[in-house]
Order: C-alpha cells, then sequence, then structure tokens
C-alpha cells in the first residue's frame, strides 16, 4: 500500500517551515537548533577557559557586554554558572539534538526507506518540546538572584540550596525534564518506525550500522530519561513546595529525613546509560561510514551490533562507578567496578571491527571519513582514560580532577561530537543538495584534533597532578599555583580550537547556499537514502523500494570492472 | 571569482604538501613551548606521604603501560591502512565481510585475552589494594590509630580531636579550622559529615579522598609516612568559594606531636564555652 | 467533524499495530518514570525508623480505599465499554450513543479524582502539608505526580468522548481511543501500588 500514513505536502509556511511534520525538515530544525547550541555552549567553554588561564582578568572585548556589574570579570558564581550551563547546554541541547534529533531524523525513515516517521505530528513535538526547554534554559540566565550554580549534575543539598530564593536552579530542572520529554517522544517514535516502516527486505540483518546506533539509543533514552524526569519532578519539589526528599534531618528545623545520595543514584541510574546514547549513535555513524570510505564491507557487522547492543544492556548496571567516593559499600563499589571493566570487551570488539573495516581498503580520505578515523583514535584515548575511572584505587584520587574532565571530552566533545561533524558533513548534500567544500572541510579537521587532543590529554597530567573540577581559581594557593603553566598551555589550545570552529560555521553556512551542486549520489554509496533523487520529493520515494542487498557490499568480487559499490535495491550479479 | 579560484587552488596544494602539515602541527604544539620551559612548575603530582600511597602510583603506572601498549596498536592500525592503502583508481579493496569462523575465533580470542590479561590484571591488584589498603580503616582498639573527626562546612574545615581525655565531645577536645596536626607514622582514622552540602576531604599528598554528606557518617583512613605540610583540598563542587575551601595539614614527628597536641588541649579547655552549642559537635565514634 | 453517512470499514489491523506498539513504549518509559518514584519511596521509608509515623494524622485508609475500589471500577467499565464499541462499526455507535459502560468509566473517573482531592483536604485540615516531614513528602508528592497523569487521563477521556459522540472514533479509528483507554489502565495500576505501598505494606 503506498499510502502508508502520508500526510499531504503542506502549502503554507508555518506548516513547511515551522510546525512542519515532515522528518527532513525536522532534521533540519534539529541541526540549526543544535549548531547555535554547539555555539552558545563553545563561547561559554572560551570563557571558562579565560577565567583558568586569567583568574579574576576581564575578559577582553565580550566582557562588558556580557558581566557589565563586575566590568567584565567573571565572578566565582558566575563561573559556576558557566561550567553548568556549559555541560548541560553541550550535552541536551548541542549534541543530542545533532547526533540524535537531526541524524536520526534525516537517516532513520530514508536509510530504512520509509517515507516519514511513524508518527509525524510527535515528531513535530518532539522538536517543540526541546525548543522550548532551551528557551527556558536560556531564559534561567538571566533571573534574579542569578541562574544554576549546582553543576550538570546538580547533586542536592547544593542544589536545594543554591540561591534558595531565586528560580534559577528551578528552571535548570524544568529545562532538563524538557528535553528529557523531547527525547522520550524521539526515541519511541525512532524505534517504532524501525521496528514497523522497514522498507520489504530490509532486514533486521541488513540495516546500516547508524540505524543501529540509534535504535539502541533510542531504548536507552525511553528507559532512563523517565528516571532523570521523575528526579527533577523531585528536586523541584523540594525547592518549591519544601519536600525533604534529598533534605536530610540534621539541616532541617523539624521535617527533613531525605537523602541526597539518593538523588546521586538517580542521576546517574540516567547518567551513566545517557553518556552511551551520545556514543551509541556515534560508533553506528563510524560504522557505516568507514566501510563506505574505505570501499569494504563493514568487518564483522554481527560483532558489531552485538557489542553495540551489549553495551546498551551493561550500560544499565554500572552506573555507581560515578560514586565511589561518596560511601558506597565495598561489595557494591568491587561489583561496579567489576561491570564497568566489562564494557571493555565490547569496546575492543568495535575497534577490532572497525580497524579491519579499513585494513586493506582503498580509502578515499573525503571529510567524513577524516572524522571517522579521528573517532577511532580520540575515542581510544577517552576509552583507555575509563579504565583508570573504573579502577577504584586509582579513581579515589582522580575523581572530580581534570583527569575526568579529560575523559569525558575525549569520549563526548571529541568522538561523539567528531561522529556528528562527519555525519552532517556526509548527509549535508542530500539535505541541502549542494557539497560542503573539501578544503575547508579538512582544514577544520586538522585544526579541530591538534588543538583538542592537546587540550584534552594536557588535562589528565593535571588531573594526575591533583587540579581538582570546578575551582574558579587555581592561583589561589601554591599547591595548585604550581600547575598553572599548564592551564595557561591548554587555554591557549582551545582558543585555537574555538577559532577553528569558525572554518565550519563559514564552510556550512557558505555551502549552504553557494556550494558546488551535488550530484545524486556523490560519495557512491548502496544505502538507500542515496538511491533516491536529489532535492528529495516530498514521500522520498515514489515507490518503495524493495532490499535485496546489504548495506556493505563494496568491492565485491562480482561487481564489474571499474564499480566498485552496488545499490541495496540490486541484486548482486552472481560471480 | 577568477582570483578566488587561484587562491584556493594554492591553497589547496600549499595544504596537500606534507611539510605543511607538519609542520603547523609542530607550530599548534610548540603554543605550549613557552610554558612548557618557564622554571619552577610541577608537571606531576606531590610526592607521596602515606603508606599506601604507592599503590595508586604502581596502579596508575600498571594502567597507564597497558593502555599505551594497546593504544598503539590502535594508532599502528591505523597508520598502516591511511598510508598503504589510499584510494587508487581501478584498485579494488580486499573483499571481506569479517565473518568467517576464523575471524569470529580470532575476535572471540583476543577480546578474551585483554579482559582476562588487561583488565583481570588490574581488577585483581586493584582489589588487593582496596582490601589491603583504603577498605582496611583500622579499628579504634588497634594500637596506635589516631582518630579525627571531621565536620566540613560551606566554606571550611573543622577538625576535631580527642584531647587529653581519649573522649569526643569533651572540653578538652582540641578544635582545628582548616589546620589539621597529626602524628607522623600512626594511623589517622577520619569520620566525618556535613553541616550543610557536600563537601569531599581529599588530600592529594596521601592519595585519597572522600565525599562527607549532610546526614550521614563517612569513614577514611591514612598513614603518613613523611613529616611535613601537605595540602588539603575540596573536591566535590560546595558552592561560590568551593575553590577556596582548603586547608593545611602538618605532619609532625611524635614526640613534637605529643607536645602540641597537650598545650592545644589545655588551650581547648580554657577556650571552652559552654554556652557555644555550634562548637559542640561531636558523635560517639562509630565502629 | 464530517460525519459520514456510510459505514466506514474497521481499522487496519497494521494501523492498530503501530499505534498500540507505540504505545507499548510509552507505558514502558512511564513505569520507568514511576518506578524511579517507587525506588524513592523504598528507599526513604527504609532509611527512616517508624513508619507510618506514629501520634500523626495520616490519610484516611477507608477513604483511599474507596478510592481504589472507583478507580478499579472507572477502568473495568472502559474496558467494556471498548469491547463494545469494537464489536460495532461506527455508524452504530454513533446511533445507540455512547453506552453505559462509558458513561459509567467516566463517572467512576471523576469521582476518583474527587476522592483524590478529598484526601489532600483532609490531612491538610488535620495540619500536615507537604513540608511537615518525610511521609508527608512522599504521599503528597507521590500523589501529586499521579494527580497529574489522572488529570491528563480525565482530559483525554473527555476528548475522546466529545469525538465518539460526534462519530469521530468508533471502530473505524480505533487506536486512539484504545490508547488513552491503555493510559488510564496505566494510571489505574500506579495508584494500586501507591495504595499498597502507602496504606497496606
Ligand atoms: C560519550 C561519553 C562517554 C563514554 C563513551 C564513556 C566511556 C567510559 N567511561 Fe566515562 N564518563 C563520561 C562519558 C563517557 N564515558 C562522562 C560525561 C563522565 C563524567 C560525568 C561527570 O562527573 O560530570 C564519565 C565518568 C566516568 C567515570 C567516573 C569517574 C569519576 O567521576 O570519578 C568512570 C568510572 O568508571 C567512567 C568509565 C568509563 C568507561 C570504563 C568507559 C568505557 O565505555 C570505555 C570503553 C573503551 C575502551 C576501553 C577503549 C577501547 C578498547 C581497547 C582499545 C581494547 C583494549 C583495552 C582494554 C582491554 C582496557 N567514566
Ligand atoms: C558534549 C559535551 C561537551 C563539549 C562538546 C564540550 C566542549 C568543550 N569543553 Fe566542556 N564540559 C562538558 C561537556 C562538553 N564540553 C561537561 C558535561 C562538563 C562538566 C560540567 C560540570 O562540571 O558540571 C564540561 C566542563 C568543562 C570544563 C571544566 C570546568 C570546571 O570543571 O571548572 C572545561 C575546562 O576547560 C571545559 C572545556 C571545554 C572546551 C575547551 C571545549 C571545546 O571542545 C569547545 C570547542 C567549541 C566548540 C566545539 C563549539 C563549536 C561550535 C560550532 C560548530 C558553532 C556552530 C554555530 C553555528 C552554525 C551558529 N568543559
Ligand atoms: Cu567544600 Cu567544595
Ligand atoms: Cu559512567
Amino acid at each position: 500500500m503506498s499510502g502508508d500514513h502520508i500526510h499531504a505536502e503542506p502549502t503554507n509556511f508555518f506548516r513547511k517551515h515551522v510546525f512542519s511534520v515532515d522528518h527532513k525538515v525536522i532534521a533540519k530544525q534539529f541541526l540549526w537548533f543544535g549548531l547555535v547550541w554547539l555555539g552558545i555552549g563553545g563561547i561559554m567553554a572560551m570563557l571558562i577557559r579565560w577565567q583558568l588561564a586569567n583568574p579574576g582578568d576581564p575578559v577582553p572585548v565580550i566582557g562588558s557586554f556580557l558581566f557589565p556589574r563586575t566590568g567584565g570579570v567573571i565572578d566565582p558564581a558566575t563561573y559556576n554558572t558557566l561550567f553548568t550551563m556549559h555541560g548541560t547546554i553541550m550535552i541536551f541541547l548541542g549534541l543530542t539534538p545533532l547526533i540524535i534529533g537531526c541524524v536520526g531524523n534525516w537517516a532513520i525513515p530514508l536509510m530504512i526507506g520509509a517515507r516519514d516517521m511513524i508518527f509525524p505530528l510527535l515528531n513535530c513535538l518532539s522538536f517543540w518540546t526541546v525548543f522550548a526547554g532551551g528557551c527556558v534554559g536560556f531564559y534561567s540566565l538571566f533571573v534574579p538572584l542569578g541562574a544554576t550554580e549546582a553543576g550538570w549534575t546538580g547533586y542536592p543539598t547544593l542544589s536545594t540550596t543554591v540561591n534558595g530564593l531565586g528560580s534559577g536552579e528551578t528552571l535548570w530542572a524544568i529545562a532538563v525534564f524538557l528535553i528529557g520529554a523531547s527525547s522520550i517522544m524521539g526515541g519511541i517514535n525512532y524505534m517504532t518506525t524501525v521496528i514497523r516502516l522497514r522498507a520489504p527486505g530490509m532486514t533486521w540483518g541488513r540495516l546500516p550500522l547508524t540505524v543501529w546506533g540509534l535504535f539502541l539509543t533510542s531504548a536507552l533514552n525511553v528507559l532512563f530519561i523517565p528516571v532523570i524526569g521523575s528526579a527533577m519532578l523531585l528536586l523541584i519539589m523540594d525547592r518549591v513546595f519544601g519536600t525533604t526528599f534529598f533534605v536530610p534531618a540534621s539541616i532541617m528545623q523539624g521535617g527533613g529525613g531525605g537523602d541526597p545520595i539518593l538523588y546521586q543514584h538517580l542521576f546517574w541510574i540516567f547518567g551513566h546509560p545517557e553518556v552511551y546514547i551520545l556514543i551509541l549513535p556515534a560508533w553506528g555513524i563510524i560504522g557505516d561510514l568507514l566501510s563506505f570510505f574505505a570501499r569494504k564491507p563493514a568487518f564483522g557487522y554481527r560483532a558489531q551490533v552485538g557489542a553495540m547492543t551489549a553495551v546498551t544492556v551493561l550500560s544499565a548496571v554500572v552506573y555507581g562507578h560515578h560514586m565511589f567516593t561518596t560511601g558506597l559499600s565495598a561489595m557494591l563499589g568491587e561489583s561496579f567496578m567489576l561491570l564497568t571493566m566489562i564494557i571493555s570487551v565490547p569496546a575492543e570488539i568495535l575497534f577490532f571491527s572497525w580497524l579491519h573495516t579499513i585494513w586493506r581498503g582503498n580509502i578515499r580520505f573525503t571529510v567524513p571519513m577524516l572524522w571517522s578515523v579521528g573517532v577511532i583514535f580520540v575515542f581510544g584515548l577517552g576509552g583507555l582514560t575509563g579504565i583508570y575511572c573504573a579502577t577504584i584505587g586509582t579513581d579515589i584520587f582522580l575523581h572530580d580532577t581534570y583527569f575526568i574532565v579529560g575523559h569525558f571530552h575525549l569520549t563526548m566533545a571529541a568522538s561523539a561530537l567528531f561522529a556528528a561533524f562527519g555525519a552532517i558533513v556526509f548527509f549535508f548534500p542530500k539535505m541541502f543538495g549542494r557539497m560542503m567544500s573539501p578544503l575547508l572541510g579538512k582544514l577544520h579537521f586538522w585544526l579541530t584534533i591538534i588543538p583538542l587532543v592537546s587540550v584534552f590529554c594536557m588535562m589528565f597530567v593535571m588531573g594526575y597532578a591533583g587540579m581538582p573540577r570546578r575551582y574558579y581559581d587555581h592561583t589561589s594557593m601554591e599547591f595548585l599555583a604550581s600547575l598553572q603553566h599548564m592551564n595557561k598551555a591548554a587555554t591557549h589550545m582551545a582558543f585555537l580550537l574555538g577559532s577553528a570552529q569558525l572554518i565550519f560555521v563559514f564552510n556550512f553556512i557558505k555551502s549552504r547556499w553557494f556550494g558546488k551542486p551535488a550530484s545524486t549520489n556523490p560519495w557512491e554509496v548502496g544505502t538507500l537514502d542515496w538511491q533516491t533523487e536529489t532535492p528529495l520529493p516530498h514521500y522520498n520515494f515514489k515507490d518503495i523500494p524493495t532490499v535485496v542487498t546489504g548495506p556493505h557490499e563494496f568491492s565485491h568480487p562480482a561487481l564489474p570492472e571499474g564499480r566498485d559499490w552496488i545499490s541495496m535495491t540490486e541484486e548482486l550479479p552472481s560471480a | 571569482m577568477k582570483l578566488h579560484t587561484k587562491m584556493m587552488q594554492r591553497l589547496t596544494s600549499l595544504w596537500t604538501s606534507g611539510i605543511t602539515r607538519a609542520s603547523l602541527g609542530l607550530a599548534i604544539l610548540c603554543g605550549m613551548a613557552p610554558e612548557a620551559l618557564a622554571g619552577g612548575k610541577r608537571w606531576g603530582p606531590v610526592p607521596f606521604a602515606s603508606d599506601f600511597g604507592y599503590r595508586f602510583e604502581d596502579l596508575f603506572w600498571l594502567i597507564t603501560w597497558l593502555c599505551v601498549g594497546s593504544f598503539s596498536i590502535v594508532v599502528i592500525m591505523i597508520l598502516i591502512p591511511s598510508v598503504r592503502d589510499r584510494y587508487k583508481p581501478g584498485r579494488k579493496a580486499h573483499f571481506d565481510h569479517g565473518a568467517s569462523l576464523k575471524d569470529k575465533r580470532l575476535a572471540t580470542v583476543i577480546s578474551a585475552a585483554t579482559f582476562l590479561v588487561l583488565d583481570a590484571w588490574v581488577l585483581v591488584i586493584a582489589m588487593t589494594d582496596l582490601r589491603e589498603a583504603w577498605w582496611n580503616i583500622p579499628e579504634s582498639e588497634e594500637a596506635g590509630v589516631y582518630e579525627v573527626e571531621v565536620l566540613a562546612q560551606q566554606w571550611a574545615w573543622n577538625f576535631r580531636h580527642k584531647g587529653a581525655d581519649g573522649k569526643f565531645g569533651t572540653a578538652d577536645d582540641i578544635l582545628q579550622m582548616n589546620e589539621l596536626t597529626v602524628p607522623n607514622g600512626r594511623s589517622v582514622s577520619f569520620q566525618g559529615t556535613s553541616k550543610d552540602v557536600i563537601h569531599s576531604l581529599f588530600i592529594p599528598a596521601m592519595r585519597f579522598k572522600k565525599d562527607f554528606n549532610p546526614g550521614d557518617i563517612n569513614s577514611v583512613w591514612f598513614k603518613p609516612i613523611t613529616a611535613g605540610n601537605y595540602t588539603i583540598l575540596c573536591a566535590e563542587l560546595c558552592g561560590y568559594a568551593h575553590y577556596q575551601m582548603f586547608g593545611e595539614l602538618h605532619v609532625l614527628e611524635s614526640d613534637t606531636f605529643d607536645n602540641w597536641a597537650a598545650d592545644a588541649s589545655e588551650l581547648g579547655v580554657a577556650a571552652y564555652d559552654s554556652e557555644d552549642t555550634e562548637a559542640r559537635w561531636a558523635w560517639d565514634w562509630k565502629e | 467533524m464530517t460525519s459520514a453517512a456510510i459505514s466506514l470499514p474497521k481499522e487496519g489491523i497494521k494501523s492498530r499495530v503501530n499505534t498500540t506498539l507505540g504505545m507499548v513504549f510509552f507505558i514502558g518509559s512511564w513505569s520507568m518514570s514511576f518506578g524511579t518514584l517507587f525506588l524513592a519511596f523504598a528507599v526513604l521509608r527504609q532509611r527512616s525508623g517508624v513508619w507510618p509515623p506514629v501520634g500523626i494524622a495520616l490519610p484516611s485508609l477507608p477513604m483511599a480505599t474507596l478510592a481504589t475500589a472507583v478507580l478499579i471500577a472507572s477502568s473495568v467499565a472502559f474496558h467494556r465499554a471498548l469491547q463494545g464499541i469494537d464489536a460495532k462499526d461506527s455508524n452504530a455507535v454513533r446511533a445507540d450513543g455512547l453506552g453505559l459502560p462509558w458513561i459509567i468509566g467516566l463517572v467512576t473517573g471523576v469521582a476518583f479524582a474527587l476522592l483524590q482531592g478529598w484526601l489532600w483536604m483532609d490531612l491538610m485540615a488535620a495540619g500536615r502539608n507537604p513540608s511537615s516531614g518525610l511521609y508527608e513528602s512522599l504521599f503528597y508528592g507521590l500523589t501529586w505526580v499521579h494527580a497529574l497523569h489522572v488529570g491528563i487521563g480525565l482530559l483525554s477521556l473527555l476528548w475522546a468522548t466529545i469525538g465518539l459522540a460526534a462519530g469521530r472514533y468508533g471502530s473505524h479509528r480505533f487506536s486512539t481511543i484504545n490508547n488513552i483507554v491503555i493510559f488510564w489502565h496505566f494510571v489505574d495500576v500506579v495508584w494500586i501500588v501507591l495504595y499498597l505501598a502507602f496504606f497496606i505494606f
């Protein structure tokens, strides 16, 4: 039935570009939304770095505009707000919209051969909910008595008492709640779509890895975002209605009896799956891209899917490794350590597969390929440093130092972000009908990866030397002042990193309107999204394609001379 | 337009020459050079001064070498194909799904080996360390255990010693703020909680940290092996002056310490104010 | 909306499965969210020595039991009503009116909401408010979140009622009302757990 849940092409501007239910438009909305927030979070990162290198100096140029009250100086409260909102924004409003919202909306229907998401209206609602969450979060920066200052983890009792009369922290919690609600809607939509709307012949074993990653991420979203949702509700009640879920009796006059550690459990039951929510699509994306550009089948496709699934399952049972110093019992601590270490096995299988995918390939180092290979490199660094964190003996020292900051930036801010960049460049020609400049793309890649690795590897040294994170100023005591030179060096690199992003912004905007027109299948790959015309018709596929071949049959021996790829809708010639 | 294309071409050729890329990378790394060359800087942690400090160092470097090893393999396996298998028109990539029995066996063996060798190695040592050191909190009855109660608050550390009578919560208790004096060579055992928000007692030179949560008492211990002064930090975000919540640990040789303690206890009695309920926090030592 | 005089075909199995599957994921997700609240309940309750606290006014057990019975009745009634609707073709639903089970379901649903309100008022009148202590935190906090879902459920049911009366829903568009009723069952189950947690164990 070709009329499967089709909505008519909208004619008025609002239905077409604003409250659109078309997954392609929503993907672009998520893209712009995510990029703008990435920019805001990036500017915050630059302010953080400025303060760390030059504590108490007024921020040049933009300082007096941003912090007029202090003449451009970042005060400690503002600094706390900055890193809290930087973390929250980057994770929930930067990366999530890009790698799940944009890539998911774009890739899922097109790659599985569907005309749209299964619940288009829910999809639209999902975007506008995250948009509302973004607005609340942004607004919270300007309320009287200040914005949130309790870290992106928002631990009580700091988060229940910090600017107790103000609404900053409460609005932060509301924003997280709304953003979470959006992710759940997206998750339900993606899962149902993948299960129900695959084109004929698109078996689970033929799903592109990107779709697999997004599918597993959606499962985690659906299961674990509700946990943070509830935790936020309890936090809001504590702040607004005087309940005492997280406030112990010892610090309340009468009443009380709550437990601040309970919040940490709830937060990390969500928080740990959240980090895999960000990395799973990245793994999927690079699993595909490495194969596409090495012109070789994805090595160990089933093993990769199995490894990703194993991580998805394991992610639910390792969360305690964030709480090794909170007084967790010895038995729990050791179990969490063991379970966490087990994750290195599926991770190892993924590395094994990726490295064998490019081995003896015919590698085209296009920009998406550079980002993908970059992910192997930076995720190697980020993942391996996870082992130090997982080992209690070392984490007792390294916890809450810059070592942890280095670890999670290399996994999230490098690996997941690189995969997002790769995916954007990869899907760009189909999205906008134009190519992004490869020259600028390569420049952007090199000028990102080199300073990025230096900044965050520098943080390992700082952390090992004992520098705690979330410190406004490391020069006020001798012990840390002797490490300040590393802060300075990291800041120089970070500024270079930040400026390099302008290349991307320029490339993106220029190519969007003036780029070289793209052909239908510029990367010469076989997945369904590239077999459609450019620009895409409203319903993606005139006729739903029938899939007969896997997604990665590159360089098949039976292929004719001069051609190393085959569409998923074409039968492989018999050899 | 023409000029633009020309410049682009120039740039491309410049960029594609490996030398440019290498020197660019070098230049960026040199961005750090001025800082690196300046003297009087520290690049690592202060030497450990607790008896289990070596355990942290050993474990840290064990993991480091294992990681350097694994990561080198990863980098080599990126570099070889990146150079050798670059795109050449007309050449076909090796067609292989990696689904053969041989590949499956290889993957299984490698992952089993990484787990059984690398992870298990680290795990076994870590478990031993935990049981013998960090979690092996000395009991009060053990000879020579020195006990300290800690009350963290925004933004200060309050330490309480038993004083001359050997009991907490009495007039002769020694109270210290942002300063802690302990005897060298004896196990120092802490019990701590917080008045307001979560704080974390972090003594880098002793290689441990522990959160002190409101409404709950946590224990931690260490045994100093070198007399001297060390920094105490707060490692859990606790608000505005989190970064200034630091103190100093004085480890004194035992005879100096005994003199200090006797004097301090007397001073404590003198300064004792039965009206000051704020200062009378203390609890019965928990076993 | 336009009311078709002709008999529309029943909603196809494919569409029913699609929407129900989405609903199943939604319920799974929401179970996690209430599961979190119950986890918090279990942990906090286990931490406090005496439970329930003695010497203070507690919510009324008979009234809560009545509320539970009323809510279960409501769920059962809606279940019946759906069976009836699915058996008919759509015009018949309109012609026959909404049917008794549906009306009973609605009335009992609203009755539950009123009883819940009464429980709060009663407790407030006894001077126990959300900031009085841990028990109150838990009782008000958890029932508030539940009540929010009761509210949303009732509004959706109202929407479904209007739609049914107008012939918009029926066996030709079954998934929507089916999902609303599934949601209502879920609200019911959560209440039963709340009831057991606060009043029985
Ligand atoms: C995308 C995000 C992401 C990813 C993928 C990971 C991956 C991992 N993380 Fe990380 N982590 C974070 C994001 C992420 N983390 C964040 C945000 C925080 C801090 C939050 C905060 O406090 O603010 C954090 C904090 C954190 C902690 C708490 C530290 C602390 O606060 O004290 C721990 C502890 O165990 C940990 C462990 C791990 C492990 C073991 C992995 C593993 O999945 C890594 C697996 C990968 C490898 C192991 C490398 C590849 C394997 C090989 C090359 C084979 C050979 C290797 C071996 C056999 C060892 N992480
Ligand atoms: C995905 C998540 C993510 C990302 C991408 C980043 C990116 C960066 N982060 Fe951040 N960071 C976190 C997540 C992230 N961070 C979290 C969770 C915390 C913990 C917070 C807490 O403790 O509570 C943290 C904390 C944190 C700290 C510690 C603060 C402290 O503890 O005191 C520091 C310090 O250097 C830092 C630095 C940086 C830098 C230099 C970057 C650079 O990589 C930034 C480079 C800039 C960009 C990547 C911007 C790119 C912009 C565009 C491409 C714009 C496009 C725009 C348009 C088209 C309009 N971060
Ligand atoms: Cu106390 Cu940070
Ligand atoms: Cu984790």
